[in-house]
C-alpha cells in the first residue's frame, strides 16, 4: 500500500510538468479563446460597454443609439443605473446636439440633452422622475457619448 | 565523497554533471518564452542582446539551484527582478498605447485595462453565475490568464505567490533589505485577514458587479495602471493605493523581515492557499532529524510554519513554497516532499519535480517581462526614451 | 397574496444584498444553529419594522416625499454609516457573560443586555437601505390611501422575502472553528468599512450606486 501510494505520488508530480507546459503554452497554440468565449457565452458587464443598443435614430449624416437600460446585479436589479446614449460617427455629427431621448421605450421622452460635440460640454433637462443625472460625456473612439444616471422603475 | 553531499546546513547538493543534463530541459523553455522577439524577424540587436541575457541567466540560475542545492537564493533573486521589471515593461507600453497608463472612464468602457491575475477571486462568481465578466479587460487576455492560472495553481498550489506572481518581488525585495528585524513579533490573529478580505471583497464584488480590490484596495496599482481620478470616489482611491504600497509592501516588511502584503493581506494569496490542499506536493518536517530549533519559522516570511508545525511536521496551508526554510534549516529535516511518500526519502527528487513546473511558469511570462524591461531600459540609455 | 408573490420573486435580491453583511457578522459572533436562528430573527424583525415604519411614513406624507428625490441619498448615505458604525460595534464589544447573583439594579442589568439588539438594529437599517420594497412601499401608499392595505402588502412581501434567508443559521455549524470566527471578524471590520467609506462619499455626492 505505501508502495502504490509512493508510485502514485511520484507520478501526479511528474504529471506537473506537462500540465504546466500545457497551460504556460497551450493557450496560444491548442485552444481557440474566441472559440472558448462564444461556447461559453462570456460578455462584459453592461457596466462597462454599457449595454445592447434598443433603438437607432437616424438623422441622415449620423445616428443616435440609445443603448437599453443598465441595473444588472448578480441576482436581481440593482435600484439605480444607467443609460447610455451614443452619437456616431465622430467626424459627422454637427457642432450640437439637442434630442429628447426616450431611454425607456415607453414612447415618451425622458430627457432632453443639449451637447456641445467640439467642447463634450452637455446639459441634461429631465422630463422622467426615474432620471437622476448626467452622469459624464465619453469619447469612445468610434462613437461620442453620454451615459445618464438612472433609478430602476421595477424596484 | 558521493555525487550529493551535503552542505553546511544539510541541503543534498548534486554533482555538476548531474546538474547539466537536468538543466538542460529548462534551456528550451527559457528560450521559448524569448523565441517571440527573435522570430518576429524584425529584432535588432538592441532587443535581442537582452533576451539571450535572460536566456543565459535563467539557465545558469536554475543550474545554481542544482548544484548548491539552494533554492530560495536564485528564486528571489528572479522573483525580485521580475517585480521591478513589470512597470518597466507595461508603462512603457500603455504610453505607446494610450498616451497614459491612468484608465480614463473611456478606456474602462472600451474594456483597455490590462488583465490581471489577481481578479480571479472576484471575476468568478458573476462569470460562472451570470456569464458575465465584471472586470473591464479584454476577454481574450482574461481566458489566457484563467487558463494559466487554473493549471499553476494544481500543479504548484499557492506556489504561485513566490514563483509565479509579477507583483510579490516588491514585498520580497523590502523584507530582505535589513539584516535584522526591528518588530519580532505580529500576532498569530492577522494571518486569517488575507481570508477575511476575500471573503468580503468576493461578496462586494458580486453584489456591485464591480472588481472591488482592484478599485479600491491594490497596492500595486502604484506599479501598474490605475483609474484616473476624474470623480471623488477614483481621487479617494488614488489616495488609498500608495499608503497601501508604502504601508504594507515597503514600511512593514523592512520593520518585520517578513512579506506582509502576500502573508497578512493578499486575498488572492488566500485563495491560492486552498489548491495547497488538493497540491501534491507540500512542505515537511522530518521530526527525526528536527532540532526544534525555530530557525525554520523565523526565517518563513509567509507566517506558514509555527509551533504547531513542530508537531505536525507540516508547514500550514499558506505556504508558498519558497524555499526558504528549507535552506535555512541546519539539519536538512525541512525539505519538498511529494505526498502519500515517505519524508526523508529523496528529497532532491521531489525538489526537482516541483521545480520543473515552477521554473516552467515562471520562464512562461517572466522570462519575456525581464527581457522587455531590459531592452526598455538599454533604449533609455541609448535614445534617452523608453517608447 | 400579490405582495407574498412579490416577495418570492424579489428574496434572492434581499438576500444577495444583506449577505455581505450577516454572512460574516454571524461567523465573527461564532454562536451555534441555534443562537444563529435567533439573530437571524432579530435581523428579520429589524427589516419589518423598518418597512412597517417607511410604510407608515408613505402613507402619512404621500408622494412628497417621492418628488423630493434628494433625501434618498442622504438617507441611503446614513443608513450606510449606521450599518457600518452597528457592524464595528458587534466585532469590537466584549462578550460579557449574563450577570447573575450580583447586586446590580435593574437598570445596569437591562444596560448590560443592549448587544443583544445589535441583530434588530442592523436588520432595521438593512431593510432601509437597500430592499426593493422601500421604494414599493412609498408609490403603493402614495397611490393607494390606505393605512391597511399599505402595511398588509409589507407584511406579506417581508414573508416571502423572508424564506430566502433561513438557510443561514447553518453557518452555524462551521464556528465550531475558532479560525473561521477570527475571519468572520475580519470580514465584518472590512464590510463595515466599505459601507462607511460609501455612505461618506453618497453625502458627498462622489460616489454611484
Amino acid at each position: 500500500m505505501a508502495k502504490l501510494k509512493s508510485v502514485l505520488g511520484y507520478s501526479v508530480a511528474a504529471l506537473g510538468i506537462p500540465i504546466m507546459i500545457a497551460a504556460v503554452l497551450g493557450i496560444r497554440l491548442f485552444l481557440n479563446p474566441n472559440a472558448f468565449i462564444s461556447a461559453t457565452g462570456l460578455e462584459h458587464s453592461a457596466n462597462w460597454t454599457g449595454g445592447e443598443v434598443v433603438q437607432t435614430i437616424e438623422h441622415g449624416t449620423y445616428q443616435t443609439d440609445v443603448h437599453r437600460p443598465v441595473f444588472d446585479a448578480l441576482i436581481g436589479e440593482h435600484k439605480k443605473g444607467f443609460v447610455q446614449v451614443a452619437w456616431r460617427p465622430p467626424e459627422a455629427l454637427p457642432a450640437r446636439i439637442d434630442e429628447e431621448i426616450d431611454a425607456d421605450a415607453d414612447g415618451r421622452a425622458d430627457f432632453r440633452i443639449e451637447l456641445e460635440t467640439a467642447t463634450k460640454q452637455a446639459s441634461l433637462t429631465p422630463y422622467s422622475p426615474n432620471v437622476i443625472e448626467l452622469q459624464g460625456v465619453y469619447d469612445l473612439g468610434e462613437t461620442l457619448a453620454i451615459r445618464v444616471r438612472l433609478k430602476n422603475p421595477r424596484q | 565523497m558521493t555525487a550529493q553531499a551535503l552542505t553546511r546546513e544539510g541541503t543534498p547538493r548534486m554533482a555538476i554533471w548531474k546538474a547539466l543534463l537536468l538543466t538542460l530541459p529548462i534551456v528550451p523553455f527559457a528560450a521559448a518564452a524569448l523565441a517571440n522577439d527573435l522570430m518576429s524577424g524584425e529584432a535588432q540587436l538592441i532587443e535581442i542582446i537582452p533576451s539571450l541575457l535572460i536566456w543565459i541567466l535563467l539557465t545558469v540560475f536554475f543550474f545554481r539551484m542544482l548544484v548548491t542545492g539552494k533554492t530560495h537564493r536564485y528564486r528571489s533573486a528572479l522573483f525580485i527582478l521580475l517585480a521591478f521589471a513589470v512597470p518597466l515593461y507595461l508603462i512603457p507600453q500603455l504610453f505607446e498605447l494610450y498616451g497614459t497608463n491612468m484608465l480614463t472612464p473611456e478606456m474602462t468602457y472600451a474594456a483597455k485595462a490590462r488583465f490581471c491575475p489577481m481578479t480571479m477571486g472576484m471575476v468568478i462568481l458573476p462569470a460562472v453565475l451570470k456569464g458575465v465578466v465584471i472586470f473591464p479587460g479584454a476577454i481574450v487576455e482574461g481566458i489566457g490568464w484563467f487558463f494559466l492560472w487554473i493549471g499553476a495553481s494544481l500543479v504548484i498550489g499557492r506556489g504561485w505567490c513566490s514563483w509565479g506572481c509579477i507583483f510579490g518581488g516588491w514585498d520580497e525585495f523590502f523584507s530582505r533589505l535589513r539584516k535584522k528585524p526591528v518588530v519580532k513579533h505580529v500576532d498569530r490573529k492577522w494571518r486569517f485577514l488575507p481570508f477575511a478580505i476575500l471573503l468580503a471583497i468576493v461578496l462586494l464584488s458580486a453584489i456591485t458587479f464591480h472588481p472591488i480590490y482592484c478599485e479600491w484596495l491594490c497596492p500595486f496599482k502604484v506599479v501598474s495602471e490605475f483609474e484616473a481620478p476624474t470623480s471623488l470616489a477614483t481621487t479617494v482611491a488614488l489616495v488609498i493605493f500608495p499608503l497601501t504600497f508604502f504601508g504594507l509592501v515597503v514600511a512593514l516588511p523592512l520593520l518585520t523581515k517578513k512579506r506582509i502584503q502576500c502573508g497578512l493581506f493578499c486575498p488572492f494569496g488566500a485563495l491560492q492557499s486552498f489548491f495547497n490542499k488538493i497540491n501534491i506536493f507540500e512542505l515537511r518536517i522530518d521530526l527525526d532529524k528536527c532540532s526544534q530549533c525555530k530557525r525554520c519559522f523565523r526565517e518563513c516570511p509567509t507566517f506558514s510554519l509555527d509551533e504547531g508545525s513542530l508537531v505536525s511536521g507540516k508547514a500550514l496551508m499558506s505556504c508558498t513554497r519558497c524555499g526558504q526554510c528549507v535552506d535555512a534549516c541546519p539539519k536538512g529535516a525541512m525539505s519538498y516532499h511529494i505526498k502519500g511518500t515517505r519524508i526523508g526519502i529523496s528529497p532532491n527528487a521531489a525538489r526537482l519535480l516541483f521545480l520543473y513546473p515552477a521554473y516552467i511558469l515562471f520562464c512562461g511570462f517572466g522570462a519575456n517581462v525581464i527581457a522587455d524591461a531590459l531592452w526598455r531600459v538599454l533604449r533609455l540609455i541609448t535614445t534617452g526614451s523608453m517608447i | 397574496m400579490h405582495g407574498f408573490l412579490l416577495g418570492l420573486a424579489n428574496g434572492t435580491s434581499c438576500l444577495a444584498l444583506c449577505a455581505p453583511v450577516l454572512i460574516p457578522f454571524l461567523l465573527s459572533e461564532g454562536d451555534n444553529v441555534h443562537q444563529n436562528l435567533v439573530t437571524l430573527l432579530k435581523f428579520l424583525g429589524g427589516r419589518l419594522l423598518g418597512y412597517l415604519l417607511f410604510g407608515l411614513l408613505a402613507w402619512a406624507v404621500g408622494g412628497l416625499l417621492l418628488a423630493a428625490g434628494g433625501y434618498q441619498t442622504l438617507l441611503i448615505g446614513g443608513t450606510y454609516v449606521g450599518l457600518s458604525v452597528l457592524l464595528l460595534v458587534a466585532v469590537f464589544r466584549k462578550k460579557r457573560p449574563t450577570p447573575g447573583g450580583c447586586a446590580l439594579s435593574e437598570a445596569q442589568t437591562r444596560f448590560r443586555r443592549w448587544p443583544a439588539l445589535i441583530p434588530l438594529g442592523m436588520g432595521l437599517l438593512a431593510g432601509l437601505k437597500v430592499c426593493p420594497p422601500l421604494l414599493l412601499a412609498f408609490t403603493d401608499a402614495a397611490s393607494s390611501g390606505t393605512l391597511g392595505g399599505s402595511l398588509l402588502l409589507f407584511v406579506t412581501f417581508f414573508l416571502g422575502t423572508t424564506l430566502y434567508f433561513l438557510p443561514l443559521p447553518l453557518l452555524g455549524a462551521f464556528t465550531r472553528m475558532p479560525d473561521l470566527r477570527i475571519v468572520g471578524r475580519f470580514a465584518a471590520v472590512i464590510v463595515a468599512l466599505y459601507y462607511l467609506g460609501s455612505g461618506i462619499l453618497l453625502f458627498a455626492g462622489g460616489v454611484q450606486l
